[in-house]
Order: structure tokens, then C-alpha cells, then sequence
């Protein structure tokens, strides 16, 4: 074996140095992130496709850090169950808790503020039942002005202060678990739209500008990571249903809000017709806004079965 | 002494737990039938006879054997005011059983009851002791218990949080409000204060009810003895709460008075007091303490008079519906099941059960929106939430059958009033915004929404016929203070008990059916309306042309 010199392994050694040097002046997202799409999308079935879709993004390590108060949002305001594609599907949110809860996550709860009467929107969704096995008490449709507080959103443009559920601003991560359907008012209803959900008196954004409060309070309510139920989409008929139901048995995962909407308004047939991201004012405003990105063929979309 | 203090808590805090619970467990309406005169005004004034006469008949039967043992271990309305006299002591004065009213004078309040219900027009509600204390409890002590509670579990909410303990954390004790509140209160603060004079002053001198239980309990079975042993002290005399002992001969007792409490047998140095029994033995009975029969009648003239005078009021649809001249008023809404106006009236009792139990707490106390007559009676309130089309609770808390039990299958037909749309006020119609609000929450789906060429968004329209007046629409209108959209006593469906409000209303051409899918807000018929275009453009709601 060939010796080597004091000279040569300083030199050896200072390069190497230098080498683990500078690499850790870039966080190490920096390696994840050049491996991982913009928008995951996988096809097939529902607990399978959600683990791929968020394993892709970099896995649920990524987003909730051993320890951190996770709150989940689906959308379970109707009373109706999975097969009107007015809820999320309760495959999808327990996947996620279950994920969080490996990922270390301290505490996760699944929250709504409903418009049908609470008890029976969160039995009736099947969001409850799917998700007892997990743990005592994580589902919850809060009513109550009382549990509420309000907060200010800065650069709010017709929303400018929001009632929120305390819980979630108590919470260091939020997931927008939405299911994708039509919208009478707001066009589609996906992550952003799906925001309205945790604050006090959503009525209140009819009177405003709808699209424009739908941009602001994203801008407040930034969820951390989406991940869109679209195995089935209500593509008419929204928000409540009944209308045409879609069964793409996809999911979408995303940890730009507006990029995840913006995948799936382009992605299925709304009122039986293709149409582009920039068609949904609140998806084009948060893009000019700089919220996220509607541009998704600059983006890395991962497309894949399981 | 004890057995009664103990009697009379047990049965208040049936009375409470009862009511409290009222809607969710069979006859919570018991201890109302009970009360004699609020049973027998009602039977007069609504002309009806029915088994809701039993339980105050076995009252009344209960009187010429122990006497007015109602008034003292049963009644809510004696156990609250006995409590109150403990907290405001009557001032002492040289002769406690002085009258400082007369106590003929409940007599007079008993004759003109029943005056003004012979002429079909009830005031029974200001005096009948189980209305009163339904009415106190039910709608000012209970919403202040729910709001303590509330506030309560609220405080403790960051200690829940951060201990997480999720159900103190998300606990929601949803408080009841009522309007009118404050009139129930004052006449209580009244009946309270009253205790100043004399202790159980309202039993002594106002309540009909115990009128009606004393001209029973005249020579009651069991009843106060004095036997020989007594020297005339005169101590039971000045200790007697309802001043029943006449304080120069105390051996002699008026039984109409009498609760048969029997503190006199307690206090009695002697021990010369027996209640029992005993017929044979004298009994000294004072008959003065009972009115004389002009005076009796001429309070029940009184009564026919004020009811004479109150049917001729401009807004009282009492007596004959029919008749011409009638001011309606525009926006009572009577709950569903409600009996014809006059009819109604007539029966209702103004207990406020129903108020008490109504699950979506739109079931109000009115003041004088329906005139006199009408006071503390029930009225939907749509802001305050909607008249649930699945629910019937006021009907089957209801004592006395004013608001009537409706079948299941037929509850959907009970049309309550018609929704009117202000288009002054409305968001799509007058601001040109889109907005769908009470279409959504429409569970007969009776709005429907027009595409007008010179309005940017669809309009709402109701139609008339499928809508059953619940309120939902109201209730979620995003217009601040007055609503775009109202509902008014329009169309109406006030059937007589045992009446069908299915062939009724289809009779009438009302279409009133639930969409069976639609559970809580939805959005009917609107695939109709989506594929077509909102705007000129020929894209679906919501979609634009983009960049």
C-alpha cells in the first residue's frame, strides 16, 4: 500500500474541508428539493396515492417536524357522504393524520367550520369514524364565535381581518386536505377556497369582493402542504352537490397552494369542458400576488400509478 | 319542618331538571297541568275539554283532604318565593299576621280570571303561579345558567389547549337569548320584593290558583287542631307565614289560608298543635276568611268588562277570525302547528315551554307586537335562526295544545308564512353581486335564481308555493341588519287540532317537499343553471376568460 505524505494529506485534507464546507453554507432542502417535483400526481388507489404523493414531494418529514401541532383541513361541510364528492374523502385525511403522527407530529386535529349542522357533517362524511382508530378526539367542526380570534392580514386587499379558529393559529403546520369540485360562486373550490373553511363568519366574503377575499386570506391562511382528493371531483353542481361526479382516482400534492389549485383546474373537465388556470380570478391573483405559481408548465409536475 | 324544606327542594329540582329538559323526554309538561287555574282558564276560554284536566283535577281534589298542601311542598312558584323570603326577611313589625293587603284579595284576582275567560280571552298568564315560574326559569334564569357555563368553559379554553384536553377545548354550550326578558324579570323583582310586606306575599294575596285551592280546602280532612294545653300565647299566630291563625284566639284557624307547613306545631311552647285526622274534636273555623259574593261577582264582571274592551282593540284577532276590521300584524310568525289565531290565544298559556325547548331557540316571547292580548305568546324569529322543517318540539312540549303535535309524515306541510325578497336590499338584485346565499340554504328549494340581460349576476325570485316560511333564508341573508329576504305570515297554515296539513295544503296548491338528498345547505337545481352562463361569456359560474 502506497504511503502517502504529510504534504499530500493536508492538502487532502483542507480540500475536503472545503468541500463539507461549503456544502453546508446551502440548507439541505436545497438536495431534496432539486429531487422532488413542484406538484406530485398519482394515480390509483386512495391510501397508496397519497403516501407516493407526499413521499415524492420529500415525504411528510418535510413538512411536520417531530413534535410540531399539525392541524389538517378537509372539507367536511355537508352532511353527505363520500359519494357526492362534497367532502373530502375520509381515506385521505386519516392517511394524512396517520403520516403526521409517524412524521413525530405532537398533535394533529382535523378541523371545519361547517355549514350544515356540525354533529352530522362530521358523521355523516365519515371523517370521524376513519380517523378514531388513530387516536381519541381529532375531528371537530368548530362553531363557537368564542374559539375564534381575530387576525390582521397585511396586504389584504378586500378581506383586511379574519376570525380564526385558534387552534390553527395556534398550530405550527397547516395542510389543506380539499376535495376538488365545482363552485357556483368562486368557480372551483380547492385549497385556497377551502381556507373560508376555518374562519368565523364566512358568509361575510359574499358581501366582499369573493375571489379577491379568497386571495387574502390565503395570503393569512398559507397552507404548508395540499394535498387534493381528486379521486372523485364534483365537476358541477358545487360546492354541495348533486351534480356530475368525475372519478380521475387521483391525487395531487403540492407545496405551493396555487400551484396544486392551478394542477387541478387544468387537470379534469369542469361543467364537461377543459379550462386554464388563469380562468379562476383568485388562482390568478394569488400568482400576480406572488402567493404561488398558476404557471405549471414551468413547473416539475411528477406524474405517477400506484 | 325539614320534611317540607326537603319535599319542596325535590320537587323544584324535578320542576328544573324537567324543564330543562323539555323536548327531549315524554310530559314535561306535567307540573303546568297541574296548576288548577291555568287548566280550568284554558278549558273556559278555548272551550275545550280534555285529559289535560287531570292532573290539576287531582290538585284540586287534593285540597278538602290536606288542604292547600299544594301551595306548600309542591309548588315551584312557593318553593322560589319561600327562597326568596329567606334572602329579603319581612321587616318586623310589632304584628307580623296584620294583613297589609286584604286576603280577599286573590279571590277578586281568581273571579276576574275567569270573567275575562268567559268571554274567550285569557290573562291567565299574569297570574297562573306555573306560567309565571316556567316563564321565569325557562327564559331568564336558564339562558344566564347556559352563559355562565359558557363563559366558563371558555375561560378554561388556553388551560385546555395547552393541556390539550380536546373536549373542554371544543366544548360549545350553545346560550339561549330571549327578547322580552327583562318584563319577566321586573314583575319577579316585583313578586320578590313583595316579600318586604309579608312573607309569601304572592300566595297570600295575588295567586288564583291558591284561591281556587283555599275555596277547596275550606274544611279540609286533615287539618290544624288546638287542644287544651294551649294558654293563648299567640306565638303560632305571629309565626304563621300566611297569617292563617287568628293572633286573639289562636285556636281558631283559617284553612284556606293554612299551607299546612306546620310550623305552628313546632314552635308551639305547649305542644298543643296536632295536625291529624280528627273531625270529632272541635275545630274552630273562621269563615270571614272568604269574600262576600257581591264583591266576588263584581270582579268577575270586571273581567268580562276588560276582555269586552280588549276585543275591540284594533289588533286583537281574537273571537272571530273572520270578522272584518282586523289589523294583521305583518310579521308575527306563529310557530308551526299553531292553532287558529283566536283559538290560539285562547289556549296558550304563555309558559314559554315551548321557547325554552325550541332547539334553534327561534321561538321568541313577544311584547305588544299582537297587542295586549298577544303578550309573551310565541313568534318565530328567522334572524335568529330558522324554524327546523324536521322539528316539532314546541308542539309536543306544548301544555295546553295551542301549538298542536304534528305527525311526523305531515310536519313538512305545516307552512309557518312566506319568504318576501327585498330587491332594495338585495345583494344580486340592488349591488349587482353574486350571490346565492338563500338558495343555498333553501330546503324546499322555493328560491330560484333568474339570468337577467341587464343584471351582471342571477337574481333570486321565491316561489310562493313550495315555500313553507322556515326561515332559512332569512336567517343566512348576508344583508346586515334588515334581511334581503324576509318571511311573512302570508299563507299561513293554521289548522284546528286533527285537521290535515297535507290535504290542506295541497288543497291550497302548495308543493312543500324536501329534497330527500338535500341534508343542510345545498345547492338544488343548480346543474341546470351552471352549464348555462352567468355572464355573456358562455362559461360556467365562477370561470373567467382569463389573462
Amino acid at each position: 500500500m502506497k504511503k502517502i505524505d504529510r504534504r499530500t494529506f493536508l492538502n487532502h485534507a483542507r480540500d475536503m474541508l472545503c468541500f463539507t464546507g461549503a456544502s453546508l453554507l446551502f440548507p439541505a432542502s436545497i438536495w431534496a428539493r432539486q429531487k422532488s417535483p413542484d406538484i406530485s400526481v398519482v394515480k390509483g388507489d386512495i391510501k397508496s396515492s397519497v403516501k407516493k404523493a407526499v413521499n415524492m414531494l420529500g415525504g411528510m418529514g418535510r413538512f411536520v417536524k417531530p413534535g410540531n401541532r399539525v392541524v389538517i383541513k378537509p372539507n367536511m361541510s355537508f352532511a353527505s357522504g363520500p359519494e357526492r364528492a362534497s367532502n373530502t374523502h375520509p381515506e385521505v385525511v386519516r392517511t394524512l393524520a396517520e403520516m403526521c403522527m409517524q412524521a413525530g407530529a405532537g398533535r394533529v386535529l382535523v378541523l371545519d367550520n361547517p355549514l350544515a349542522p356540525p354533529r352530522q357533517c362530521i358523521e355523516n362524511s365519515g371523517i370521524a369514524a376513519a380517523c378514531s382508530s388513530l387516536g381519541k378526539d381529532m375531528v371537530y367542526a368548530v362553531t363557537d364565535p368564542s374559539r375564534f380570534a381575530g387576525a390582521d392580514i397585511s396586504g389584504g386587499k378586500s378581506l383586511k381581518r379574519a376570525d380564526v379558529m385558534k387552534e390553527v393559529l395556534n398550530s405550527d403546520v397547516l395542510i389543506a386536505a380539499p376535495v376538488a369540485k365545482s363552485h357556483s360562486s368562486a368557480g372551483v373550490s380547492l385549497s385556497m377556497k377551502g381556507m373560508m373553511g376555518l374562519i368565523s363568519n364566512r358568509r361575510i366574503m359574499h358581501r366582499l369582493d369573493l375571489h379577491e377575499s379568497i386571495t387574502d386570506l390565503a395570503s393569512l391562511l398559507t397552507a404548508q402542504l395540499t394535498v387534493i382528493d381528486a379521486t372523485r371531483v364534483l365537476s358541477t353542481g358545487g360546492p354541495g352537490g348533486p351534480g356530475k361526479v368525475l372519478t380521475p382516482d387521483t391525487i395531487i400534492a403540492s407545496a405551493d397552494m396555487v400551484a396544486a389549485d392551478a394542477y387541478a383546474v387544468s387537470a379534469f373537465n369542469w361543467y364537461g369542458k377543459r379550462y386554464d388556470p388563469d380562468q379562476i380570478r383568485h388562482i390568478r391573483l394569488a400568482h400576480q400576488r406572488g402567493l404561488g405559481r398558476m404557471d405549471i408548465g414551468n413547473l416539475k409536475i411528477g406524474k405517477t400509478s400506484v | 319542618m325539614r320534611f317540607r324544606r326537603t319535599a319542596q327542594a325535590a320537587v323544584l329540582s324535578i320542576f328544573l331538571l324537567v324543564l330543562a329538559m323539555a323536548g327531549n323526554i315524554e310530559g314535561s309538561d306535567l307540573f303546568l297541568r297541574m296548576d288548577p287555574v291555568l287548566v280550568s282558564a284554558v278549558a273556559l276560554a278555548a272551550r275545550t275539554l280534555s285529559w289535560i284536566f287531570i292532573p290539576a283535577l287531582i290538585v284540586l281534589l287534593s285540597a278538602p283532604v290536606f288542604g292547600r298542601i299544594f301551595c306548600g311542598y309542591l309548588c315551584p312558584m312557593g318553593t322560589t318565593i319561600d327562597a326568596a323570603d329567606a334572602c329579603f326577611p319581612t321587616r318586623t313589625g310589632p304584628d307580623k299576621s296584620r294583613h297589609p293587603v286584604s286576603p280577599y284579595l286573590k279571590y277578586y284576582i281568581l273571579a276576574f280570571t275567569a270573567g275575562t275567560s268567559l268571554l274567550g280571552v285569557t290573562f291567565v298568564f299574569w297570574a297562573s303561579p306555573l306560567s309565571l315560574i316556567t316563564r321565569f326559569y325557562g327564559l331568564v334564569v336558564y339562558p344566564v345558567v347556559l352563559l355562565i357555563s359558557d363563559t366558563a368553559v371558555s375561560a378554561f379554553y388556553p388551560l385546555a389547549s395547552s393541556l390539550d384536553l380536546r373536549t373542554l377545548m371544543f366544548a360549545e354550550i350553545p346560550t339561549p337569548r330571549y327578547a322580552a326578558q327583562f318584563f319577566v324579570l321586573l314583575f319577579f323583582v316585583a313578586v320578590f320584593a313583595a316579600a318586604r310586606l309579608s312573607p309569601r306575599f304572592w300566595c297570600r294575596y295575588i295567586c288564583p290558583s291558591g284561591a281556587l285551592l283555599g275555596l277547596a280546602a275550606k274544611k279540609p280532612l286533615i287539618r290544624r287542631q288546638v287542644d287544651s294545653n294551649c294558654n293563648q300565647c299567640g306565638i303560632c299566630a305571629q309565626k304563621c307565614p300566611m297569617g292563617a291563625i287568628d293572633p286573639e284566639m289562636p285556636e281558631k284557624t283559617s284553612h284556606s289560608e293554612c299551607l299546612a307547613c306546620r310550623k305552628c306545631a313546632q314552635i308551639c311552647p305547649q305542644q298543643a298543635i296536632i295536625f291529624g285526622p280528627n273531625p270529632a274534636k272541635n275545630t274552630y273555623i273562621t269563615d270571614s276568611a272568604l269574600p262576600g259574593r257581591r264583591r266576588f261577582l263584581l270582579s268577575g264582571l270586571a273581567g268580562a268588562g276588560t276582555a269586552a274592551i280588549a276585543l275591540t282593540g284594533l289588533d286583537v284577532v281574537a273571537k272571530d277570525e273572520s270578522k272584518k276590521g282586523v289589523v294583521r300584524q305583518a310579521r308575527l310568525i306563529r310557530p308551526p302547528g299553531a292553532l287558529p289565531e283566536p283559538g290560539f290565544l285562547a289556549a296558550c298559556v304563555r309558559c314559554g315551554q315551548c321557547m325554552a325547548a325550541c332547539p334553534t331557540n327561534t321561538l321568541q316571547p313577544i311584547w305588544f307586537e299582537a297587542g295586549l292580548l298577544g303578550m309573551f305568546s310565541p313568534a318565530v324569529i328567522p334572524r335568529r335562526k330558522y324554524c327546523d322543517p324536521s322539528c316539532n318540539v314546541c308542539g309536543q312540549v306544548c301544555p295546553t295544545g295551542a301549538i298542536t303535535e304534528i305527525d311526523a309524515t305531515e310536519r313538512v306541510w305545516a307552512k309557518i308564512g312566506t319568504a318576501v325578497i327585498f330587491r332594495q336590499q338585495c345583494l344580486a338584485w340592488e349591488y349587482k353581486k353574486s350571490c346565492m346565499v338563500c338558495d343555498e340554504v333553501c330546503p324546499y328549494d322555493a328560491v330560484e335564481f333568474e339570468k337577467r340581460p341587464d343584471l351582471p349576476h342571477p337574481v333570486p325570485h321565491v316561489i310562493e308555493d313550495k315555500c313553507s316560511g322556515c326561515g332559512h333564508c332569512e336567517h343566512a341573508c348576508p344583508v346586515y341588519n334588515q334581511a334581503a329576504i324576509v318571511v311573512t305570515p302570508m299563507n299561513s297554515l293554521r289548522l284546528r287540532p286533527r285537521e290535515s296539513f297535507e290535504h290542506t295544503a295541497k288543497s291550497r296548491g302548495f308543493n312543500l317537499q324536501l329534497r330527500p338528498e338535500k341534508q343542510g345547505p345545498s345547492y338544488p337545481g343548480r346543474e341546470r343553471r351552471d352549464t348555462g352562463a352567468p355572464g355573456s361569456n358562455g362559461l360556467p359560474p365562477g370561470f373567467d376568460k382569463g389573462l
